[in-house]
């Protein structure tokens, strides 16, 4: 697979002017920041590391995968997603560039939750490759549901449940509800969460071969399968 | 450089191309022509490669707009039916990020907002823009990696007469340069102005084709309208051409110095297109 960085480019450097315009994204990497300061400051009695975590799984769900899907549906439904269609753009091309801008914000947004939080300061890396990996899964899966809705309306309603299952199931799980944590092993969001435990505990990356495989594999196929959605759409 | 055969294309149920076939030569600006619901976006998408045909062949330059389409997009523009700008930018952002997708000079950008008369606006947001002004920064984005064949699906639709002047002023300069078009409409009187040649598309099939001088030769009814003076009046006779008892009366009009003014009675094309389809084509 050829890809070209200055198509990918032109797509993020199109993104970035377009976010400053849009106020609903944004709102969306502002709610973690503010959701993780909430439950660090005036939520007695967390354990080490919990509000990070549920800020950080709160950001790579709904920012990730919100986002992304809105970005793309608003394409369709305005038809300017032909002109990628048409352009000598490949549909890689498309994808990377466009779930780039969303990538780069959630590592930053990230960075900016681990400093609140403080005390993880040290686990940053592992924290951030674990992040990386899981929006990046995220994001294809986000522009998955975008590409399959039928508009913007339509997205929210196919996403919502997506993502709740996703940010809430491996969070129940975690407080010990049993069918949540079999429902958990079939979601790498759960892999994520679980990483994070293992990060916060002090484990090394010895431990974390599955969650890490898991993680590959899912970007690997949420990848495969938008490439064909997108394919076949664009044809239809 | 365009060639159709033997098109077919349904939607479902819904029959959209009956099998349409034509060509369009380098430099000519060809019409589609046809009222709503004949099939000229679908014909359109298909030759753009945004949609499949179920029968039949298109190609451009020889190739396949589809299976060859690294190989079409950079020579090939289209104005969509649908205006499709990102109305967050700016004129001047659209049109950079077009130009870095076909990685074309951005300086081309100044040189065609200056053509038409959009250089002030490059720094206003789409959504502030008036149809007409969406229309043309549509048709110079279609422009920018300068194409060799361009497709204009209903470019001056909902325009006011002086818009659609405009952009057809720049048309005709665009051919003149070489620049081959394909345009749909369901104006006559732009695609007799601007066309070379002309389809009439009916319910998915082509009813009639050819250049307009000629459709108008054809379907002409061999009358002349004759005004002649009577008196203090004008008087207005309808004559046949092909008849004795015509060329005796002009003979003698011209004789009698009453004879002030003689027209051919040619049809219009939407004349035309009443006589082969017998509807009307709003
Ligand atoms: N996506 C679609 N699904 C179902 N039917 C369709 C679709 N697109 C077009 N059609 C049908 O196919 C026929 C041809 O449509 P097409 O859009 O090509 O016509 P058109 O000549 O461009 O009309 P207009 O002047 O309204 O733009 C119409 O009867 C239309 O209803
Ligand atoms: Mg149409």
């Amino acid at each position: 697979m050829i890809i070209n960085k200055g198509r990918i480019k032109a797509i993020l450097i199109k993104e970035s002017q377009d976010i400053r315009k849009n106020t609903n994204v944004i709102y969306m990497y502002l709610l973690p920041i503010v959701l993780t300061i909430l439950w660090e400051r005036f939520i007695p009695g967390m354990p080490e590391g919990f509000a990070l975590g549920f800020g950080l799984m709160f950001l790579v769900v709904m920012a990730g995968m919100y986002v992304p899907s809105m970005i793309i549906a608003e394409e369709k439904e305005k038809k300017t997603i032909e002109v990628l269609l048409l352009s000598p753009a490949t549909p890689a091309e498309v994808f990377i560039g466009k779930g780039l801008l969303t990538f780069i914000l959630i590592i930053i947004t990230a960075i900016i939750l681990i400093f609140i939080s403080g005390n993880q300061l040290a686990n940053l890396t592992l924290i951030l490759l674990a992040t990386a990996l899981t929006s990046i899964f995220s994001i294809f899966l986000g522009m998955m549901v975008g590409l399959l809705a039928q508009n913007q309306m339509a997205t929210g309603v196919i996403g919502l449940p997506v993502y709740l299952i996703l940010l809430l199931v491996p969070q129940f799980a975690m407080m010990g509800v049993e069918l949540m944590k079999n429902i958990g092993r079939f979601l790498p969001t759960y892999y994520y969460f679980d990483l994070l435990r293992l990060i916060i505990e002090g484990k090394g990356l010895g431990e974390m071969h599955l969650h890490l495989s898991v993680l590959f594999g899912s970007i690997l196929i949420t990848f495969f399968v938008l490439l064909v959605i997108y394919n076949k759409r664009g044809i239809e | 450089m365009i060639r159709v055969e033997n098109l077919k294309k349904r939607y479902g149920e819904k029959v959209a191309l009956k099998g349409i076939s034509f060509k369009v030569q380098p430099g000519e600006i060809f019409g589609l022509l046809g009222p709503n619901g004949a099939g000229k976006t679908t014909t359109i998408k298909i030759l753009t490669g945004q949609l499949l045909p179920d029968e039949g062949e298109a190609k451009i330059k020889g190739k396949d707009p589809l299976k060859d389409r690294e190989k079409l997009r950079p020579v090939m523009g289209v104005v969509p039916e649908q205006t499709n700008l990102y109305e967050r930018l700016t004129i001047g952002q659209n049109l950079e990020f077009f130009c870095r997708l076909y990685n074309c000079n951005l300086q081309n950008i100044d040189e065609y907002l200056r053509l038409v008369d959009l250089l002030d606006e490059r720094d206003t947001q789409v959504k502030k823009l008036s149809k007409g002004m969406r229309q043309r920064v549509l048709l110079i984005r279609a422009l920018l990696h300068r194409p060799e064949v361009l497709f204009l699906d209903e470019p001056t639709s909902g325009l006011d007469p002086s818009s659609a002047d405009n952009i057809h002023r720049l048309l005709i300069r665009l051919n003149m340069e070489g620049l081959t078009i394909l345009l749909t409409s369901h104006n006559m009187e732009e695609v007799d102005k601007l066309c070379h040649r002309v389809a009439f598309l009916d319910k998915g099939s082509i009813v009639v084709m050819g250049s307009p001088e000629e459709l108008k030769l054809k379907y002409t009814n061999r009358k002349m309208k004759v005004l002649i003076k009577n008196g203090q009046e004008l008087e207005e006779r309808i004559l046949e051409m092909d008849s004795e008892e015509s060329a005796r009366l002009l003979a003698e009009w011209i004789q009698q110095d009453r004879l002030q003014a003689i027209h051919s009675c040619e049809p219009t094309l939407a004349d035309i297109f009443v006589m082969v389809t017998g509807r009307d084509i709003t």
